[in-house]
């Protein structure tokens, strides 16, 4: 042992002190640089632990959700995301390899929204719109998606073969576009060997028998036109590129049935399509000869020659076993009712889309790859070839006609809100009224046949055909006007397109529903009868003027017609209802439509007594 | 009050400062902590090149490990529950809880990593052979301790990572033919990892493999005393017997400095690289989700990779009769040629054979390791 050995010894010393000395002055300033004092949040319920609040104010959280969704209550990161428990920034607010879920995104915080208020109601615009849009177009018919039904609106295809032609069938299937431009059925991209196969698998579904179409009377063109018009069929079906989009384009389907169907289908709906959402017409045969007729006579092209008809050719009965196999595997009876039964689902259950992280979802072939779960779904939606796994793998998923940007992803936001478990009961909004179900019996035959709910709303449920709920229709309007309306239904709200259709019902049947919708659909907000005393129409017409009724409504034959029209309206409107109305404001008005006015109860009591004085009109306008 | 604190310094300290060689001795041999170190140390001992400081190291991570151990079960439950949530503690609310969890992990990493160039070291200066076979079987135990130690570490944060990595070792475990499933169930308490093996885990690192590692850790240092020291060369010039004669250096001060001195850089070296580098976490453990691939803790990735290759043979066999011939070794190899010595002509062939079996270990875990992509497929570029 040398000195100079001892000196580099020294050194090394020397060195490795002070290395420690600095190291754990290093260790000690970080210690003291983080919040010495922590505030933070328990939801123990939701597991949430919040320190948020230690550098965030939650008294200037914008806008008036904290009103509503207090912070003690619901803490911070089930809304807004981030990692709850840490005290930095960059730990709290960005993703980590230890917290995949960094702060939301604004389409990522409002399916959070959703995970607690459930339904297709939810006061959410994209997870409400998202929901909607599940259904109408189809998700749910391959597609386990919770609170979402299976889709209504398909056609069955019991029957096809007698209904149209093989050629519609292959045009149809290589591209709907083609015949109608608003098709709503996407498209599944086949080839021509499994258009062949499947055409070969529909023609085997037998349906209802047609009954011959007696060769008298004969079907005229013109009186068919005037038949549809006479019977409203134009609220939801369209012709002549004007009417409804609720139901098939009648320009479109009248030259792809094939009229004996037709026939048959408007002499007894129900019998050919038991599920459709089409009211059960019973026509007269002279009726359906005239529209079969006219719907013959549509949309002849300069050539003469329709769309399809270039794809004409025999059916090949040996490839249905094949055609069924790609009627099972595209999952094309998720949507299409064979012989009344629905296929069990055929893709993957969207039931836990919320839970997942984007990163472990497949990546796109093509384009940019996707923020968020909302945004992947929106791809994937708009774009599912971009998924594709070359050689490997074809999308299934079919391509959906004009999907808007802003509509695919509401379909993202609201798939994103689906998670395997819900939030605690406690914490649920359920934004929907249990189903409403017809009563057993005549009541609901005859609800069934008319199939008041494909248009009508009763308790949130239904359809969105007509504007008015039915839900305290009894207490509105008086039976009698009820019963001649179910019969002949005059034209009340001019401003508004749908207009209920004349669905045949006899004197009988009318009355039947006439009593049963007024005897259940009341409203507890609304009174008895009031007594009127003598003076109150002339003050009432007064007050008429004073508040401008006449601004939306024709009272006395003049007015706009903005609102229903008040001619007649003492037939029409329960005198209690129309006192309840101008006491209590719009919440008793279907719609919420009518104007903020809660007169004083004498005076709501003169309104009334003027408004239902005014005797029907000559003339009524008719649309 | 100054006769106070020399009356308390004399009932702790019994000699004095020494100030010459016999009174250095003295100290020696009167204290505990010293006493473990023989009073006089051969100059060729002394030199770095003869041990690259590598067992002192160990003893030093050792130390720190159960210190900085001990300080994070303060914070820690042994319960799936709030487990990982005691990560997140120690990361955000525990005072020195970040430094503290990178220590104990790094620490843990380069025990492992230290330990196993300890036994290249001794094997390669004949370290194993008379009088010296029972204490290399110690060291082999205590390598093999290590691994189990940081192996049942590595499940304790309960993240992804923690759980599939133990949930390989247990499988490899379980292909051992005939004993494999019931020790994996011995192991895990349950058919798959839970919260029976996590508390399992829990107690053995803990409680009895740190105990086992203690006993076995006093017997190895005293055998290292009374088997004569470190291995010798009789032909190095460096040593006592040909250049300075038969003169021993005392321990204090010139082991005992040394020591601390590798004590002071190991301690340095590691809280550098616990304020650059973090602990990794990953997310709650998932059992319904696979990371793919899911990778044992890297020093078992070279017999993950070799049972890939076959289950048995690579991920048993191997490993096993590798553990069997480290304790045989000493018992075969007896004669004394070359011994002390690196590389001495007359041990060519048992240095290579080592040399080339560490070399194969190291290969397999750099490529399980690096090169190893989803589905266990080989990637040229690691990611």
């Amino acid at each position: 042992m040398t000195p100079r050995d001892d000196r580099w010894l020294h050194a090394v010393f020397a060195a490795a002190s002070v290395a420690i000395v600095v190291l754990v002055g290093i260790a000690v300033a970080r210690e003291v640089h983080r919040p010495l004092t922590i505030d933070q949040r328990l939801v123990p319920a939701l597991g949430v632990v919040d320190r948020c609040v230690t550098c965030h104010d939650e008294a200037k959280h914008p806008g008036a959700m904290l009103d509503r969704h207090p912070v003690e209550r619901f803490g911070c990161t089930p809304c807004h995301g981030g990692q709850g428990l840490a005290t930095s920034a960059n730990a709290a607010h960005n993703a980590a390899p230890d917290w995949e879920r960094p702060l939301f995104s604004k389409a990522e915080r409002d399916a959070a929204c959703g995970a607690c208020h459930l339904g297709t109601n939810a006061p959410i615009a994209t997870v409400a719109t998202g929901r909607k849009a599940l259904f109408d177009r189809g998700c749910s018919g391959c597609h386990t998606i919770p609170g979402i039904a299976p889709p209504d609106h398909a056609p069955e295809l019991d029957g096809l073969r007698d209904k149209v032609a093989p050629a519609w069938v292959r045009a149809w299937l290589t591209d709907p576009a083609q015949l109608d431009a608003q098709h709503k059925m996407p498209t599944f991209r086949l080839t021509k060997p499994e258009i062949e196969a499947l055409l070969a698998y529909l023609w085997t579904l037998p349906g209802a028998p047609l009954l011959p179409v007696p060769a008298e009377p004969q079907g005229d063109a013109d009186r068919g036109k005037s038949t549809l018009a006479r019977l409203r069929c134009a609220t939801c079906h369209k012709f002549e590129d004007r009417g409804g989009d609720f139901a098939p384009d009648l320009g479109l389907a009248g030259v792809k049935v094939q009229p004996a169907w037709l026939w048959n289908y408007l002499t007894d709906t129900h019998r050919l399509r038991p599920h459709t959402r089409m009211p059960g017409f019973r026509l007269a045969p002279q009726d359906a000869a005239d529209i079969a007729a006219y719907a013959a006579e549509q949309w002849v092209p300069d050539t003469g020659v329709l769309p399809w008809q270039k794809f004409d050719g025999d059916v090949e009965p040996a490839l249905a076993p094949k055609g069924q196999q790609l009627f099972v595997d595209l999952g094309c009876g998720g949507c299409h009712l064979v012989a009344g039964k629905r296929a069990p689902p055929s893709a993957p259950a969207l039931d836990r889309l919320g839970d997942r992280h984007v990163a472990d979802l497949p990546l796109p072939a093509r384009g940019r790859p996707p923020a968020d779960v909302p945004a992947w779904v929106a791809q994937k939606v708009q774009q599912p070839t971009a998924f594709d796994v070359p050689s490997v793998q074809r999308a299934r998923m079919p391509t959906f006609p004009n999907v808007r940007a802003d509509e695919a992803l509401a379909l993202g936001i609201a798939l994103a809100s689906v998670h395997a478990a819900s939030p605690p009961e406690t914490w649920l909004r359920r934004h929907e009224t249990a189903p409403f179900v017809p009563p057993p019996g005549e009541t609901g035959q005859l609800v069934a046949r008319f199939r008041c709910l494909s248009c009508h709303r009763f308790g949130g449920q239904g359809g969105d055909v007509s504007r008015v709920p039915l839900d305290n229709v009894g207490a509105r309007l008086r039976q009698s006007w009820l019963e001649g309306f179910l019969r002949v239904p005059v034209t009340v709200r001019m401003d508004q397109p749908e207009r209920m259709p004349v669905l045949g019902m006899t004197e009988a049947e009318a009355r039947h529903l006439a009593g049963w919708l007024t005897t259940v659909f009341g409203d507890e907000r609304i009174g008895p009868a009031p007594a009127f005393i003598p003076g109150d129409v002339e003050r009432g017409k007064s007050l008429y003027v004073q508040h401008q009724c006449g601004a939306c409504h024709v009272g006395d034959g003049a007015g706009t017609m903005k609102g229903p029209t008040l001619d007649g309206a003492r037939d029409r409107l329960e005198p209690a209802y129309v006192v309840a109305l101008l006491q209590l404001g719009p919440d008793v008005v279907p719609e919420r439509r009518h104007p903020e006015q809660r007169l004083l109860p004498d005076d709501a009591r003169a309104l009334a007594a003027y408004v239902l004085s005014l005797p029907v009109l000559g003339a009524v306008p008719v649309p | 009050m100054r006769e106070l604190v020399k009356h308390v310094r004399a009932s702790l300290f019994r000699v004095g400062w020494p100030k010459d060689e016999r009174a250095a001795v003295k100290a020696m041999v009167s204290s505990i902590t010293l006493h473990i170190h023989s009073p006089k140390v051969r100059p060729a001992s002394l030199r770095f090149r003869a041990t690259w400081a590598l067992g002192v190291i160990a003893v030093v991570l050792a130390g720190m490990l159960t210190a900085t151990g001990v300080y994070l079960m303060f914070y820690y439950y042994p319960h799936p529950d709030v487990a990982w949530r005691s990560m997140k503690d120690l990361a955000f609310v525990v005072p020195f809880g970040v430094i503290t969890r990178n220590l104990h992990r790094w620490g843990a990493h380069a025990m492992v990593a230290i330990v196993t160039l300890h036994m290249l070291r001794v094997f390669l200066s004949g370290g194993y052979k008379p009088p010296r076979e029972a204490n290399w079987v110690a060291g082999v135990g205590l390598w093999v301790l290590t691994l189990a130690l940081s192996f049942t570490g590595y499940l304790l944060p309960w993240d992804q990572l923690a759980y599939w990595a133990v949930t390989v070792g247990a499988n490899m475990a379980g292909a051992i033919p005939w004993l494999g499933q019931p020790l994996r169930v011995l192991l895990l308490g349950d058919m798959t990892v839970g919260e029976a093996a996590l508390l399992r885990f829990y107690v053995l690192h803990c409680v009895l493999l740190p105990l086992l590692l203690f006993g076995i850790v006093g017997f190895h240092l005293f055998r290292v005393r009374k088997d004569g020291g470190l291995v010798t060369s009789e032909h190095d010039p460096a040593s006592d017997r040909t250049k300075e004669g038969h003169r021993l250096l005392p321990s204090w001060p010139h082991l005992v400095y040394r020591e601390l001195i590798v004590g002071l850089l190991t301690t340095a070296v590691l809280l550098l690289l616990a304020l650059v580098a973090n602990a990794p976490l990953e997310p709650l453990a998932d059992p319904s989700r696979t990371p793919n691939p899911a990778k044992a803790p890297w020093y078992f990735l070279g017999i993950q990779e070799l049972a890939h290759w076959s289950a048995f043979w690579g991920g048993v066999f191997v490993p096993a009769i590798t553990v069997l011939g480290l304790c045989a070794v000493p018992f075969f190899d007896r004669h004394m040629d070359g011994v002390g010595r690196y590389f001495p002509r007359e041990r060519r062939v048992a240095s290579g054979l080592f040399l080339a079996l560490m070399t194969f270990f190291a290969v397999v875990t750099v490529i399980g390791t690096l090169f190893r992509g989803p589905a266990w497929a080989l990637m040229w570029w690691p990611n």
